[in-house]
This record gives C-alpha cells, sequence and structure tokens, in this order.
C-alpha cells in the first residue's frame, strides 16, 4: 500500500497552498488589518512600473498607519507580479481576494490585464482602484455598459495623450503630422483620438503617415525611415517604457530631430524615460523640439500636497515618482477618505461613499465621475528639459488643459479604431 | 506496484478530487482546475513527445484555437457544450493542417516548424482584432450552463465548474490511456524508437505522426476551450511560445516515458508556481532554480524517480529484514 500516500500528499500540498485569513476582531471595521492586494509588472523590461507602484502603495501605507491608520485599522500591503499577463492577474487577483482576504485592490500596468480583471471583479466583489492601466474601454464598456460597479480608475486614461493636439493648436509651422506608433490598442486609440481633437481644432492639418512596432521592438530603425519617407513636421510616438528611450535614441542617430519641427512622446514625462533621455536632453541634442505628458509629472502641480509628496517619496525611495506610484498613492488615500466616509469595508457602501468625491491628491483636485468611475483630472504637457533643481530631465514650459476640452464624456460612442 | 494498490490510489485520488470543493478554499479549487487543464494539455503532448518522439513548441497555438473558437461561440450561444465541442474540433483541424506541414520533418525542424506556426497563430491572436479583440482580447465570455439531453446545470460558481473540468480531465486522461496501450501507442512507439524499421514493417510513418498531432493538438484545443469560461476573458499571452513551454516543462517534470508524469509535472509546476510567488516577485528565478534541480536530480522525470524509489522497497523482505536485525 506504499502509494496510498500519493492522494494523502496531494491533499497536503493543497491544503499547504492556502492558509486561513481569518482572526481576531481588533479595529473599528471589524477586522484585525485592512488588507490591501497590489499589482504590477516587477519582471521583464517594464519591471519599473510595478516597482513604483509597489513603493507608491508602501509610503501611503506607512504614512497611514503612522497616522492611526483607517477608523483605528492598520493597512496591510501584499504586492505581487502581474507580468503584464492577463492570466496571471486573474490569478493573483484570485489568490489576494480568496485567500489572503484583500479588501482592496490596486494596479495594474497592462491593458490586457485590466480588462481580463472587470468580469472576475463583479464575481469576487472586490473594488480595484485602476492605477496605471490605460485603455478607454475598462470604463466605457466595462463600468458605463456593463456596469461592473467594482472597477475604479484613478489614473487618467488614453484621453491624457489628446492633449498633443491642444499642445500644439497654434503651431501653424506644423501641418503634417505622422505616429510611430505602438502595434496594439493604446497605439491606435491614442493616433485617433489626437486625429479626432487635432480635426476639429484644425481642419488644416494632415495626416500624411503611421509607422507600428509590435511590443517589445528594439530595432525602430525601419519604422523611423518610413515615417521620414512622408517628410512630417511632427511625430507623435506611442512606444512606452524602456522601447520609448530606445525609439528617441534611434531617432537622434537618423538625424530625425533636424528634419523635423515636434516630437510628442505620449507618456515621454514617466520617469523611467526622463531617466534614460537625461544625458542627451543635457547636451541639447533634441534641439527643444522634444515634447511630453504623461498621467502625473512630479514636477506640477505646484502645491504643498505635491512638493510634500515627491520630497517624501525622494526621502524615503531615492528615486522621483513615476505616475504609477503617484496614481497608486493617490488610489490608497482615496480608499481612505471612501472607508471613512462609508465607516464601512463593504463594497457597496465604499461605492456610495465615491460619489461625489473630490479630493486633493499630489497630482492636484480629482473628481470621481460616476457614470464610469473614472477620477477626472489634469495633467500637464510641456516640453523635456533639462533643470539643474532635478536629478533627471523634467517637463517645462508646462501647459495644463481642462480635461473638459479633451478627455471623453458620456454618453460614450465606440472609439473608431484603425491604422 | 500491483494493480491493486494502484487501483486504490487512484480511488483515493479521485475521491480526493471529488471532495476538494468540499473540504477545500475556494482558490485551491480554482487553482486545481488550472492544473487539470494543464494536466490535459500535457498528456496530449507526450502522446507526440513520449510516444512519438516529436518535440513541439506550437502546443499554445492550439490551446489558443480551442479558446478563441470556445470564446466566440460562447459569445454568440451561451450553451458550454458547443463551445467546448467547437473549440476542440476547431483546434483538431488547425492541428491536422499544420501538421501535415509539419510532420514531413523531425528533431530540431520540427521543433522550430511548431515554433513558428504557433507564432503566427499568436500573431493572428495579437492583429485580428475583428475576431480576436487585439491585445485586449475577448472579454465578458459568459460561463455558459451546461445543456445536455434537456437538461441545464447553470455554473454560477467556480466550484460548479470544477467539476466539469474535471470530468472532462478525467475523461481525456482515460481515452489517452486507452489509446497509448492500443496498438496504435505501439506503432507511435515503434516510429519513436526506429522510424526505419516501422517502415519496413509497414507502417505508414507520416500518418502515424500526422494522427498523433492531432490528437495532441485536440487535447491542447480541450483544455484551452475550458479556459474561457472559467476566466471570463481569452487575451493572446496564452498563444505565446512561452506558453508553448509549460506542457513540454510539464512532462519534463513528470517524466516523458510514464503515463503519469505529465499530470505529476502540472501539479508540481503550477503549485511550485503558485506558493514561490508569495514570497517574491523574483519568483522566476527562484521557479527556474527549482526546475532545474528537480530535472537534474530526478533524470527520467518524478514518476520514474519515485517509482524506482518503490521497486528498491521490496528488496528488503520480511526475513531479510530479520536477518539484518539478527
Amino acid at each position: 500500500m506504499r502509494w496510498v500516500w500519493v492522494p494523502l500528499v496531494v491533499v497536503a500540498l493543497l491544503a499547504g497552498a492556502s492558509w486561513s485569513a481569518a482572526g481576531p476582531a481588533t479595529c473599528a471595521l471589524g477586522v484585525p488589518t485592512i488588507k490591501l492586494g497590489v499589482q504590477g509588472a516587477a519582471s521583464g523590461p517594464h519591471a519599473d512600473y510595478g516597482r513604483q507602484i509597489e513603493m507608491g502603495a508602501q509610503l501611503a501605507i506607512e504614512e497611514i498607519n503612522a497616522a492611526g491608520g483607517i477608523l483605528g485599522c492598520r493597512l496591510e500591503m501584499r504586492f505581487m507580479d502581474e507580468e503584464l499577463r492577463p492570466a496571471t492577474a486573474v490569478r493573483n487577483a484570485r489568490f489576494l481576494v480568496t485567500e489572503w482576504g484583500a479588501h482592496f485592490l490596486y494596479g495594474v500596468d497592462s491593458s490586457g490585464s485590466a480588462m481580463a480583471l472587470g468580469p472576475v471583479l463583479r464575481e469576487l466583489d472586490r473594488i480595484q482602484f485602476f492605477t496605471h492601466a490605460a485603455t478607454h474601454r475598462l470604463t466605457e464598456e466595462l463600468v458605463a455598459q456593463q456596469k461592473i460597479k467594482q472597477i475604479v480608475r484613478v489614473s487618467a486614461p488614453v484621453y491624457q495623450d489628446a492633449v498633443a493636439a491642444w499642445l500644439f493648436r497654434d503651431r501653424r509651422d506644423v501641418r503634417r503630422w505622422a505616429t510611430i506608433g505602438a502595434d496594439y490598442e493604446y497605439g491606435y486609440a491614442t493616433w485617433a483620438i489626437f486625429r479626432e481633437q487635432m480635426r476639429r481644432l484644425r481642419p488644416d492639418v494632415e495626416f500624411v503617415g503611421a509607422a507600428w512596432a509590435p511590443f517589445l521592438t528594439t530595432d525602430f530603425s525601419p519604422h523611423i525611415a518610413a515615417v521620414m519617407a512622408t517628410n512630417p513636421d511632427g511625430i507623435i510616438a506611442t512606444p512606452w517604457a524602456g522601447e520609448a528611450v530606445t525609439l528617441l535614441r534611434q531617432a537622434l542617430l537618423q538625424g530625425v530631430f533636424d528634419r523635423i519641427k515636434v516630437w510628442f512622446q505620449a507618456m515621454g514625462g514617466s520617469v523611467d524615460v526622463l531617466e534614460g533621455i537625461s544625458q542627451e536632453v543635457k547636451e541639447g541634442r533634441f534641439q527643444g523640439k522634444l515634447y511630453a505628458t504623461a498621467r502625473y509629472i512630479h514636477n506640477w502641480p505646484n502645491t504643498e500636497t505635491n512638493r510634500s509628496f515627491v520630497s517624501r517619496f525622494a526621502k524615503r525611495w531615492n528615486r522621483m515618482p513615476n505616475y504609477s506610484a503617484e496614481t497608486t498613492y493617490s488610489a490608497i488615500y482615496i480608499t481612505k477618505a471612501a472607508v471613512e466616509r462609508a465607516r464601512s469595508l463593504q463594497t457597496d457602501r465604499v461605492i456610495a461613499a465615491l460619489q461625489g468625491m473630490r479630493i486633493e491628491t499630489p497630482a492636484g483636485v480629482r473628481v470621481f465621475r460616476s457614470e464610469d468611475h473614472q477620477f477626472v483630472y489634469a495633467v500637464p504637457a510641456g516640453k523635456v528639459v533639462w533643470d539643474p533643481r532635478y536629478p533627471i530631465a523634467v517637463l517645462g514650459e508646462l501647459k495644463v488643459f481642462d480635461p473638459k476640452d479633451y478627455w471623453r464624456w458620456p454618453p460614450f460612442r465606440p472609439l473608431e479604431l484603425s491604422k | 506496484m500491483n494493480h491493486a494498490t494502484r487501483r486504490w490510489a487512484l480511488a483515493g485520488l479521485v475521491l480526493v478530487l471529488v471532495l476538494l470543493p468540499v473540504v477545500g478554499s475556494r482558490y485551491v479549487v480554482y487553482l486545481t482546475v488550472h492544473i487539470l487543464l494543464l494536466g490535459l494539455n500535457a498528456v496530449g503532448f507526450n502522446l507526440l513527445f513520449g510516444q512519438t518522439g516529436l518535440l513541439s513548441f506550437g502546443q499554445a497555438g492550439f490551446y489558443a484555437v480551442g479558446a478563441y473558437t470556445c470564446a466566440r461561440i460562447l459569445l454568440a450561444w451561451p450553451s458550454l457544450l458547443p463551445g467546448v465541442l467547437g473549440g476542440t474540433a476547431a483546434a483538431a483541424v488547425a492541428a491536422l493542417v499544420l501538421g501535415y506541414l509539419s510532420v514531413r520533418h523531425t528533431r530540431i525542424y520540427f521543433a522550430m516548424l511548431t515554433l513558428a506556426f504557433g507564432m503566427m497563430i499568436f500573431s493572428l491572436a495579437w492583429k485580428w482584432r475583428a475576431v480576436t479583440g487585439g491585445d485586449d482580447g475577448l472579454v465578458g465570455v459568459p460561463r455558459a450552463p451546461l445543456e445536455l439531453l434537456g437538461l441545464v446545470v447553470p455554473l454560477p460558481t467556480v466550484e460548479r465548474y470544477y467539476y466539469v473540468v474535471l470530468v472532462a480531465a478525467v475523461l481525456g486522461v482515460v481515452v489517452m490511456h486507452r489509446v497509448v496501450h492500443s496498438p496504435l501507442g505501439l506503432a507511435l512507439r515503434a516510429v519513436r524508437d526506429s522510424e526505419v524499421r516501422a517502415a519496413h514493417v509497414g507502417l505508414d510513418v507520416r500518418s502515424l505522426r500526422l494522427v498523433a498531432f492531432t490528437v495532441a493538438g485536440a487535447y491542447a484545443g480541450l483544455a484551452g476551450s475550458l479556459l474561457p469560461p472559467l476566466e471570463n476573458t481569452v487575451t493572446p499571452p496564452i498563444a505565446h511560445w512561452t506558453a508553448s513551454a509549460e506542457p513540454v516543462l510539464a512532462t519534463l517534470l513528470g517524466g516523458i516515458r510514464s503515463f503519469a508524469g505529465p499530470l505529476v509535472g502540472a501539479f508540481v509546476l503550477v503549485v511550485a508556481k503558485d506558493v514561490i510567488v508569495r514570497f517574491t516577485v523574483h519568483w522566476s528565478l527562484v521557479l527556474g532554480v527549482v526546475v532545474v534541480v528537480l530535472v537534474l536530480g530526478f533524470r527520467g522525470g518524478l514518476v520514474a524517480a519515485l517509482e524506482g524509489l518503490a521497486l528498491r522497497a521490496p528488496r528488503v523482505q520480511p526475513a531479510a529484514a530479520g536477518e539484518e536485525g539478527g
């Protein structure tokens, strides 16, 4: 009967794969601690975004705990690698909620992961505060249409990239636009909303070329050559993170900045991109033609809340905060405000407490939009410059536009995506 | 291990699996569904690899064909059985077509062809937005009810859906067991051991390889088609070559020469990763070390190593033990 132990081992291992989250209630909300499950890309070439999510979350938790927690309840965090894989994000969420006992979820980086999580959140009945994934479909389709109420987005969606149209609307010398786009929905959506806005503001512009680079492209020279063959005045580029750094360096090597008038790097205001091109910016190699935005920029707004956040973040982590750090940090403070208002951890009550919320965060005032559970706030765009007060390149000559002008608003009509 | 003991062990294992939703947490049930899906995929893969001697790096492609087909069917016609059967059939057809082109070659050429075809399917999943939803995938796939002979079984919970997957997995394993121990299985092993000799005794080597490839593709498709109702979503990464590595790893871990090897490997791989990711974000490094240790430490696979232990033990007969004691 030696083999009888096989099922016993199976049982033991399966039992070992789970451990109970139950424990004695110790705070006003009837739980020992409030558990926050956080996910982000922690492996692969985009791992810095996950690391920033983790740093932002941890800083917020340390601060809130030091100040007595939420209604006397301490916060506890568990961070997991999303791997930019939807299946992993779903598995993590299920583990965090059903095994570890998370009360709230935060992250994720990938839009695909965000879309995959949506239906699962309804099944788990837990609120996920999305702090990076930018697809418009998350809030427009899953919340506004399908009524998955557990989805809340704190970060700016892909609408943010349409700010480029407003930034350059008065540049009469820039008439011919082309894109070097990420060859997936983010790239198509950015190009679509940029063209939509630009056509409205500047009927005289032409869209002359487009080249699409697959995810994890390392050699952009054919894409650059294809777009430059159309003789554009301006280029809008959507490869992000390390890919953006590679693209910009290769554009310099190919002399692109000698021939164009402006280059808009959609998420170029991200700390990892600014770090990557700091030397080139310092040397003036972009000739003042490189512009960018992000979903938060550490040198804006010039408020005490933001200055204090950046200072504390830099002191704690010896890094500038990326947008995914700020959005996650703010999401946890939004949770605090909602739970204190609801005096409950129940999903329905917390969602009710979010209605009408208007909250001061490092990125400025965020306002909850009830139709699609999207927090609305303004992020400026500007020129990538070197400022000796900062250890890395920053965005200067900042221009702020009202999101009412360039965000999409309900009722939503489908966005026509095409190359 | 004699037959009686083996039967007891199997009966115990099935009993544990049947009782799992009662005794295990919801997450353990969910995790077990993933083990069963990988196990099913790996059992099919091993017909190709362990029995026929062909290493495919494209199984994720057929898994994805099954998943996407099932998802499209369920979105249009929310009934589980047509979705799963449609997904499995589509994957089998895809395997038949691509297999026809692949089995002309063996060894590294075959592996590279299957890798290329698998990545072609990945590209289709990524680019054919009208059908696959592009990088965001197909979202909101319903966990449709099981409708059979006029009986409608709703599947609102993971626990209930688990039983569907369990039945499919048990049926799949039983059928594969019959195939492996049939004359077809013998013929496949003959092709694996010496294709020249097999051809000389009258076996149609290429047709046999094509049959193995198609059956393996159908098993991958069956596993894939059981995924969308669980996750409500299908996205392109399931078709990536890194996903093709999972049944390969599971089979190598468990052992290619043992029928149970891929199942044991699937269990170890899924549980090991799930445990490791709880402790470190550097899970891939730790998992890699664990896999290397297991593969090097248990050459021939975990099942072979355990069987070796079991075979060594009977040498210590009671009489001999008495002599030693004396």
